[in-house]
C-alpha cells in the first residue's frame, strides 16, 4: 500500500521534473521569449496598418453606395459597414474577429475575407516556395563549382553573370522572361495561373515565369553568399586544415565539411529574405495576372477595401516577423553556445 | 599576420613574376572601383546636367503623327515611344527623376535615421529600448508593401515618393548608425572625452558622429541601388512619379503593353535602370571591401 503511493508520488514527481526540465530548458525559455517579444510586435504592426488605412484619402462609405448616392444613402451605407463608430472601436472590433477568424467581407466583391484568401494564399504560397527551391537548386552547385577554384574561370565568370543579374529588378526580370519564352519563342504562357486541379504540368507551365523571375535574382544572392563563406572556410578555418592533414580530398572536403558549415549562414539568409519575397510576390504577381495575395492586395489598396488590406498588409508583415523568429530558434538549436545566452 | 604571410610568399618565387603579378593586382583593384566610379559620375553628368546642354526634345507633349518612330530617325536617336516622346530624352529626365529620389531618400535616412541610430545607440537604457521598438514595427515590413501603403495615403508625386521610400530607408540606416555607435562607446577616447568634460551633445557630434560616418555613407550607397529600384516598383504600378512625367518605372510599365511589337521601349528603360543599379552595387560593394581593409 505505501508502497504504490511511494511509487506513484516518485513518478509524478519525475514526470513534474521532465515537464520542468523540457519548460525550464535554455531552448524553451529562448522560444518564450521571442515570442513575448514578436506578440506586441505583431499588435503593434496591426495598429499601424490599421491607422495607415484611416488616413488613406477618399471615403470608403460613398465609394460603396455609388456616386450618385443621395447624403442619406451614404450615411445609411455609412452604418451599415460599422464606419459611424469611433476608430479604437473599430479596431478593437477588428482584432476580436481577426481572433476568433471572422475578418469580415470584402467591400468590393461581397465574398467574406476568409474565403478570399483561402483562395488566394496557396498561389502566392506555391510561388514563393517554388522560388525559394528552384533558387536553391541553382545557387549550392554553382557556389560549390566556383569555391572549388577561387579566381578559376568558372568562379569568375559567375561572379560577373551574377552581379550583373543581381541588378536586375524582378519586374524588368519577368518582362525579359515574358519577351524571351512567351513572345519570341511561344514556349510558355505570358499571364494566368493554371489550378493544380487542371493537372500539374499545366499549373507548373503556368508559374514558371514568376518562378524564374521571383527565383533568379535569389539565386545569384545567394551563390555569391555561399561561395564567399565557403572560400573563407577553405582559407582560414582550421577543421579544413584538419580535414586536408588526415587525406580527405579537397572536394570532400569543400562538400563535407565547409558546406556543412556554410549552409547554417545560408540557411539564416534564406530566413531572412522570406519577408522580402513574399512582398516582392506583390509585382509579379500583378505582371503575371497570378491571382495571390499580392494581386489581392493591391486592388484592395486602389479600391480602398478596408478589410482586405488589412489582412493583406498584416500577414505580409507577421510573416517576416514569424520568419526572423523561426531564424532565431533555429540558431539556438544548432548552436548551445546561443542557447545558453554566451553570445 | 597576412603581410608576413605575403612577404615569405614572395621570397620564394622569382621576383619578375611576383612585380608581374602584384603590377596587375594593383591595376585591377584600381579598375574595380574607378570604372564604376566613372560610371557613376557619367550618369549623374548625363542625367542633371545633360538636359541643358544637350539639344534634347521635351520628353512629355510629343505628337501622336510622331508616334512609334524606329530608332535612328532625325531627330530622334533612340526612336520615339506610342505617344511620340523622344525616348533618349524620357530615359534622360526619367533618370534624373530617379536619381533625385534616391538621393533625398537616402540624405534623409543618413540624417534622420543616423541621428535616431546614434542618439539611441549612445544613450542606451530605456530611450534606445523604446526607440529602437518602434523601428523594428516599420523593419518588419516587407519594403514594396510599406511603400505602396504610404504612396497611397500621400497620393503619387515625387517628393511624396521620396517621403514613402524614407519610410524604409530611415530605419535602416538607424540600425547600422547604432550598432556602429555601440561598437565605439565604450572605447577609450570616448571616456576621454567624457573625462575631459565634454558634455553629451558635444561628445555625440564631435566624437561619435565622424566615427561612424564613412559606415554610413558606404551603406548609403550600397542603398541607392535598393532605393532606385524600389522606386521603379511604385511608378511601374502607377504609385510613383505620375504620368506623364517620365520615370523608368513608368516608361517600362508603357513599354509593356506594346512589349511583342515593340521590346526595345521595354528594353532602354529596362537597360538604364541596370546600369545605374550595378554601377552603385559595385561602386559601394568595392568602397566597402577597401575599408574593411581586404
Amino acid at each position: 500500500m505505501t508502497t504504490t503511493v511511494a511509487t506513484t508520488s516518485i513518478r509524478t514527481e519525475e514526470r513534474a521534473s521532465l515537464l520542468g526540465r523540457v519548460l525550464g530548458s535554455p531552448l524553451a525559455r529562448l522560444i518564450a521569449r521571442r515570442i513575448l517579444i514578436a506578440t506586441p510586435l505583431l499588435l503593434a504592426i496591426s495598429i499601424l496598418v490599421f491607422a495607415m488605412l484611416e488616413a488613406i484619402p477618399g471615403d470608403p462609405a460613398r465609394n460603396q453606395a455609388g456616386m450618385d448616392a443621395t447624403e442619406e444613402q451614404v450615411e445609411a451605407v455609412r452604418k451599415q459597414m460599422g464606419l459611424d463608430r469611433p476608430a479604437v472601436e473599430r479596431y478593437l472590433t477588428w482584432l476580436g474577429g481577426f481572433v476568433t477568424g471572422n475578418l469580415g467581407r470584402s467591400s468590393v466583391s461581397e465574398q467574406p475575407v476568409t474565403s478570399l484568401l483561402a483562395e488566394r494564399m496557396p498561389v502566392t504560397i506555391e510561388l514563393v516556395a517554388l522560388a525559394f527551391l528552384v533558387s536553391l537548386a541553382i545557387a549550392i552547385p554553382v557556389a560549390l563549382l566556383a569555391a572549388r577554384k577561387p579566381g578559376g574561370v568558372f568562379d569568375r565568370v559567375v561572379m560577373v553573370i551574377s552581379m550583373t543579374l543581381l541588378a536586375v529588378p524582378n519586374y524588368v526580370m519577368a518582362l525579359l522572361l515574358v519577351l524571351v519564352f512567351a513572345v519570341t519563342l511561344r514556349s510558355l504562357p505570358a499571364i494566368g495561373y493554371v489550378s493544380l486541379d487542371d493537372g500539374l504540368l499545366a499549373n507548373l507551365r503556368s508559374v514558371t515565369l514568376p518562378v524564374l523571375a521571383l527565383a533568379i535574382p535569389l539565386a545569384c544572392f545567394y551563390a555569391r553568399f555561399l561561395r564567399g563563406d565557403l572560400v573563407e572556410q577553405m582559407n582560414s578555418a582550421d577543421y579544413v586544415e584538419t580535414a586536408r592533414a588526415k587525406g580527405v580530398t579537397p572536394w570532400k572536403v569543400l562538400w563535407g565539411h565547409a558546406f556543412r558549415n556554410s549552409s547554417f549562414g545560408l540557411l539564416t539568409l534564406v530566413g531572412l529574405n522570406i519577408g522580402g519575397l513574399v512582398g516582392g510576390t506583390v509585382i509579379v504577381e500583378q505582371i503575371f495576372s497570378m491571382p495571390g495575395l499580392g494581386v489581392l492586395m493591391l486592388q484592395g489598396v486602389m479600391s480602398r477595401d478596408t478589410a482586405v488590406v488589412q489582412i493583406c498588409v498584416f500577414i505580409f508583415a507577421a510573416v517576416a516577423v514569424l520568419a526572423n523568429l523561426v531564424v532565431d530558434v533555429m540558431y539556438a538549436v544548432l548552436d548551445p553556445r546561443i542557447r545558453y545566452g554566451h553570445r | 599576420m597576412a603581410i608576413a604571410d605575403a612577404s615569405i610568399g614572395a621570397a620564394l618565387v622569382p621576383s619578375d613574376a611576383v612585380s608581374r603579378n602584384e603590377r596587375w593586382a594593383r591595376i585591377r583593384r584600381r579598375l574595380v572601383v574607378w570604372v564604376p566610379a566613372g560610371s557613376v559620375t557619367f550618369l549623374l553628368l548625363l542625367c542633371f546636367v545633360g538636359p541643358f546642354v544637350l539639344p534634347l526634345p521635351s520628353p512629355i507633349g510629343g505628337s501622336v503623327l510622331d508616334s512609334g518612330l524606329p530608332p535612328g530617325t532625325a531627330g530622334h536617336p533612340l526612336g520615339t515611344d506610342v505617344n511620340g516622346n523622344d525616348v533618349l530624352s524620357r530615359l534622360i529626365y526619367g533618370g534624373r527623376a530617379s536619381l533625385t529620389i534616391a538621393i533625398a531618400t537616402n540624405v534623409i535616412g543618413l540624417v534622420v535615421g543616423g541621428g535616431i541610430g546614434a542618439v539611441s545607440g549612445f544613450l542606451g537604457g530605456k530611450a534606445d529600448t523604446v526607440i529602437m521598438r518602434a523601428l523594428d514595427v516599420l523593419i518588419a515590413f516587407p519594403s514594396l508593401v510599406l511603400t505602396i501603403a504610404i504612396a497611397q495615403i500621400l497620393g503619387p508625386s515625387v517628393p511624396n515618393t521620396i517621403l514613402a521610400l524614407s519610410a524604409f530607408s530611415v530605419p535602416a540606416v538607424a540600425r547600422i548608425a547604432r550598432s556602429a555607435t555601440l561598437k565605439i562607446a565604450n572605447m577609450p577616447f570616448i571616456q576621454a572625452a567624457e573625462l575631459s568634460g565634454s558634455t553629451t551633445w558635444r561628445t555625440l557630434t564631435r566624437h561619435v558622429v565622424p566615427n561612424i560616418t564613412p559606415q554610413m555613407l558606404n551603406f548609403a550607397l550600397l542603398g541607392m541601388g535598393i532605393v532606385i529600384v524600389t522606386e521603379g516598383a511604385l511608378s511601374f504600378l502607377g504609385m510613383g512619379i505620375p504620368a506623364p512625367a517620365p520615370s523608368w518605372g513608368n516608361m517600362i510599365f508603357e513599354g509593356q503593353q506594346s512589349l511583342s511589337a515593340t521590346p526595345l521601349l521595354v528594353l532602354w528603360p529596362s537597360l538604364a535602370l541596370l546600369v545605374t543599379v550595378l554601377s552603385f552595387n559595385m561602386l559601394g560593394e568595392n568602397v566597402r571591401d577597401e575599408m574593411s581593409g581586404r
